[in-house]
């Protein structure tokens, strides 16, 4: 109840954004333990004065609770103005782990000693001098599959004494995509161009059957350069093969009939590493989406966004 | 796992100068075994810095511990009290840093260094103590930022900047809270009992013996007057009365059978007989002055005759004289109003005038001799007086400050045959005539004079004095033997009168009172700065600040000074507040930028105002629109701009930025021309 009245207020508060300024309306400010500590001497300090009716011993105890007053000011000053911007992201499997990058930008001033975490995570320290920016890569734990909104970043600093610390809640709206966890299976979920339900035995790559030279065209892959030829001064071609007709899969969600969604993500997740590992091609469909047809990392990173999204769109 | 935070190299420094600074003072002032410590503990930490040595285990901390309590026990003989909780306290902070390893340690240590600054000042009062505490406050500020910011590309030095600005801005807060913060009187007793005499007055007196203190320019106490200072030959100072003499030393006494309750009424309970009879003789004209006193680890006080005060903290003594709840161990400022004339109201009855009567059975009997003869001469006791200052007058008696010493019978001796003396012997064999005589007397003992200094007047150790009170016509009369002597120590002070006697004589007795002219006045401003911060830092207490507060308030209530605290706090925090969040000021701007930005500025004080994001060649433009003729100047500004903004290796040198702003300035001038 009160846990969420109090998301509800910093949601208000707080709103999630591409940048954010810190500001008095986004920065807190508290004694730390150790200032609560200080404070205490003071007091100690205090009595001690009164009592042994030493003016100077009193002095003392007013000129630390001033620099308690004045590090109020600093430790604010320490926040105020950090500019954090909502940077790239790193995708991962779900149990595993994912990573955004928060970019620190500093206008004028430094900020420093800057603790950036959220959930229960160590902290990471942080520092960027006036005119500066830097990027924190920070790890989000994956829990669910699809795209991940981090939760609320807190950004602290204590700096420059310790006896306060400032902190925000920052929100910034960037999403880290968490793929399915692959789940090994030994029937492919795939129609290739002669109905075989199996996978071809992990052939070698020469399983494929040369076909022909064509000219270069900036973009080729340059594995896929002919260099012995280019060698022999026969100008820069490509090699092109022709596809097997038990290589090209289209992978199909449709075919796992009678499982759950997400063993069925998973196991086409599982094809998809799989084939990408052996650099065969595939295509893939899914209730709504599609993948063309294609192969190699782009392909890979492609079909697993695409699993990763299944299902967010309604 | 908890995570260690280190201590970063940087801040190390810091706070190894911290704890050595904190600790100097106590180092010099206590026992030596500290220094060792320190060192030790300095030593081995420099060695595990340098990986040539572990970090002590818990078997050698624990005796480590254990070797500076009993060393502390074995210097002391107690762990209490303030010189023994300083130097334990002092001990742990050296230790504390042998096992320094994480920041919380660090933060521990710290601490312990507030309290280590709090001790210091227990001992040393004076203005150079208290800003040699702030320093030790800003070096323990910059361990606390340097332990904080654990970058490794910290430089140290830039923890110092900070916390110097930190303590810096702190200070007028501490000022608004030290003014308006209500004192309050102790909670419970706490004196400092250093168990060290000091020079000064001592509460017994045998002439014979060479007193020191005499020599001593240390300051006793000083006075100020509302109104004009008495006269010279009317400051007599009185701190003790000496009623009981055993043939040599002189003593204070009671009349045996009464207690402190007889003869002091601190204004608790109901005022006795004696109390009541001076203040009905309480009139007539009054001196009004304010005492701070030196620490003098002595109950006495020091006032002119019949002083009377508001009793707090302080009490009145039969004999006229001021007493101290508690011995003066720091400085003491007291408030008194002397009435010369309430000496009227003195009685001397029964066990006390026998006491002020009394010599020993036998001894100094030429003395004794020679009062039986006056008092066969003049039945007038006030004639008889006359005739024993005629006789020190007329016999050949010689002040000095290093006369012969003598034994036996001191009185018949310094009378009759050296005649060489100071005020002790003259007020002590006057005494004993006048009691041999069958006039009850007493010996005063205190300080005569002061020197002026501004507005208030100095009293040294060297103005301490012994006279003679006899009881003439139901009053105590004061008689000073010394006077008829040496008039000029009355007159001119002691040290005049040296002065004087060397410049007759040509020897050097004076010469350790002779003073440069320079270092003089250099020490007598001194001691002026002295003076202000003891009677305004120092002697800030309830009654001053009560004073001080109806005069800036109107009326001392505790909500009008709750609300006047907050107002000034807020007031000084908001302006600080505009200060450190000013973000003109933490612009780390370019030397370029700045150069730029001079020139807009330039221009727009001459009615060019340009946008904030202009070009150089957009500024070389408008220049050249609004001011032909300064056409060539802006095109030379702006080429040179151009080529340094545009370099590959950073900032510009020095010379380069100069040659810019001179082009700046010509670009400046073509614009009148």
């Amino acid at each position: 109840m009160v846990r969420n009245a109090w998301q509800r207020w910093l949601d208000r508060r707080l709103p999630r954004a591409r940048q954010v300024r810190l500001d008095q309306r986004r920065i807190f400010i508290l004694p730390t333990g150790y200032g609560y500590l200080y404070l205490l001497v003071s007091v100690l300090l205090f009595f001690g004065g009164i009592n042994y009716e030493n003016n100077l011993i009193l002095g003392l105890c007013f000129l630390m609770i001033g620099l308690f007053v004045v590090a109020i000011l600093h430790t604010y000053r320490n926040l105020s103005g950090l500019i954090l911007r909502a940077g790239g992201g790193r995708s991962g499997f779900v149990g595993g782990q994912g990573s955004v990058e928060v970019v620190l930008i500093a206008r004028r001033r430094g900020h420093r000693a800057l603790w950036l975490r959220w959930l229960d995570q160590a902290a990471q320290e942080a520092s960027v001098e006036g005119g500066e920016e830097l990027g924190v890569w920070l790890n989000l734990p994956l829990t669910r599959r699809g795209a991940l909104r981090p939760p609320r970043l807190r950004v602290e600093s204590r700096y420059p004494l310790g006896l306060l610390r400032a902190w925000s809640l920052v929100a910034l709206d960037q999403v880290c995509l968490a793929w399915p966890r692959p789940q090994e299976s030994s029937d492919c979920p795939a129609r290739g161009g002669d109905r075989e339900r199996r996978a071809a035995p992990t052939g070698q790559n020469g399983s494929e059957e040369f076909r022909g030279l064509r000219g270069y065209v900036p973009g080729d892959a340059l594995t896929q350069v002919d260099w012995k030829g280019f060698a022999r001064g026969r100008g820069l071609n490509v090699k092109l093969f022709e596809e097997p007709a038990s290589g090209r899969l289209w992978l199909r969600y449709d075919l796992l009939e009678g499982l759950p969604l997400e063993q069925r993500l998973s196991i086409l997740c599982y094809w998809v590493l799989r084939l990408s590992d052996e650099n065969r091609p595939f295509a893939l469909t899914l209730p709504g989406a599609g993948l063309a047809p294609g192969r190699g990392g782009e392909q890979r990173q492609r079909a697993l966004d695409l699993l990763a999204r299944h299902g967010e769109g309604d | 796992m908890a995570r260690i935070y280190q201590v970063p190299s940087h801040a190390r420094g810091w706070l190894t100068l911290a704890i050595i600074a904190t600790s100097l003072p106590q180092l010099i002032d206590g026992p030596w075994w500290q220094s060792l410590l320190l060192l030790l503990v300095l030593g081995w930490r420099a060695l595990v810095d340098r990986q040539r040595l572990l970090l002590p285990g818990r078997v050698v901390r624990l005796a480590l511990l254990l070797a500076t309590v009993v060393a502390t026990w074995q210097s002391f003989g107690r762990l209490h009290g303030p010189e023994a909780g300083t130097a334990l306290i002092t001990g742990l902070f050296a230790l504390k840093y042998l096992e320094l390893v994480g920041k919380r340690d660090a933060y521990v240590l710290i601490v312990l260094g507030y309290f280590v600054c709090a001790t210091i000042l227990l001992f040393h009062q004076g203005p150079l103590a208290a800003l040699y505490v702030i320093g030790c406050l800003v070096l323990l500020t910059a361990s606390l930022a340097g332990i904080n910011y654990s970058d490794t590309h910290a430089r140290g030095r830039q923890h110092l900047g900070v916390a110097a600005v930190m303590v810096l801005q702190a200070l007028p807060l501490a000022a608004i809270l030290f003014v308006l913060v209500p004192r309050v009187a102790p909670l419970w007793n706490m004196h400092l009992d250093s168990g060290q005499a000091r020079t000064g007055m001592s509460d017994s007196m045998s002439p014979g013996q060479v007193s020191r203190l005499t020599e001593s320019a240390e300051l006793a106490f000083r006075v100020q007057f509302d109104g004009p200072a008495p006269p010279p030959s009317q400051r007599y100072w009185r701190g003790l009365t000496y009623g009981y003499f055993d043939g040599t030393t002189w003593r204070q006494a009671r009349p045996p059978g009464w207690d402190e309750r007889d003869t002091l009424y601190d204004g608790r309970g109901p005022a006795p007989d004696w109390y009541r009879a001076l203040r009905n003789a309480d009139q007539g004209p009054a001196w009004r002055y304010r005492v701070i006193m030196a620490p003098s680890q002595q109950r006495w006080l020091y006032a002119l005759a019949v002083p009377f005060t508001d009793l707090d903290g302080l009490a009145l003594a039969r004999d006229l004289r001021l007493v101290a709840d508690a011995p003066v161990t720091g400085s003491l400022g007291y408030r008194v109003r002397s009435v010369p004339a309430a000496g009227a109201g003195a009685t001397l009855d029964g066990a006390e005038r026998t006491l002020m009567l009394g010599l020993p059975e036998q001894g100094n009997e030429r003395a004794r001799a020679l009062a039986a003869d006056w008092r066969r001469r003049y039945t007038d006791d006030r004639a008889l007086v006359n005739a024993a200052l005629g006789y020190f007058r007329e016999q050949p008696f010689f002040y000095t400050l290093e006369p012969p010493p003598v034994a036996g019978d001191t009185v018949d001796r310094f009378l009759f045959d050296t005649r060489r003396g100071f005020c002790e012997h003259y007020a002590s064999s006057f005494t004993f005539l006048m009691r041999a005589a069958g006039i009850p007397a007493r010996v005063v003992a205190g300080y005569q004079g002061g020197e002026s200094n501004g507005d208030y007047l100095q009293v040294r150790q060297y103005d301490a004095h012994a006279w003679s009170e006899v009881w003439l016509a139901g009053r105590w009369v004061r008689v000073d033997p010394t006077g008829a002597v040496a008039p000029d120590r009355i007159e001119l002070g002691l040290r005049q009168a040296m002065r004087n006697r060397s410049a007759d004589q040509g020897d050097g007795e004076g010469a350790a009172f002779g003073r440069l002219p320079v270092l003089f006045q250099l020490q007598q401003w001194a001691d002026y700065v002295d003076f202000n911060w003891q009677k305004w830092v120092l002697g800030y207490r309830q009654e001053e600040q009560r004073d001080l507060l109806e005069r800036l308030l109107g009326a001392v209530t505790p909500t009008r000074i709750a609300l006047a605290l907050l107002g000034a706090v807020l007031l000084v925090t908001s302006l600080l507040a505009l200060l450190v969040l000013n973000r003109r000021r933490d612009q780390p701007a370019r030397p370029l930028e700045r150069e730029f930005r001079r020139l807009r500025q330039a221009l727009g004080k001459r009615g060019l105002g340009l946008p904030e994001a202009v070009s150089a060649a957009g500024l070389e433009a408008a220049v050249a629109r609004r001011w032909p003729a300064a056409t060539a100047a802006a095109g030379h500004w702006r080429r040179y701009f151009e080529h340094l903004a545009y370099r590959e290796d950073g900032d510009p040198p020095r010379a380069e930025r100069l040659q810019l702003a001179r082009r700046r300035r010509a670009l400046i001038r073509a614009l009148r021309g």
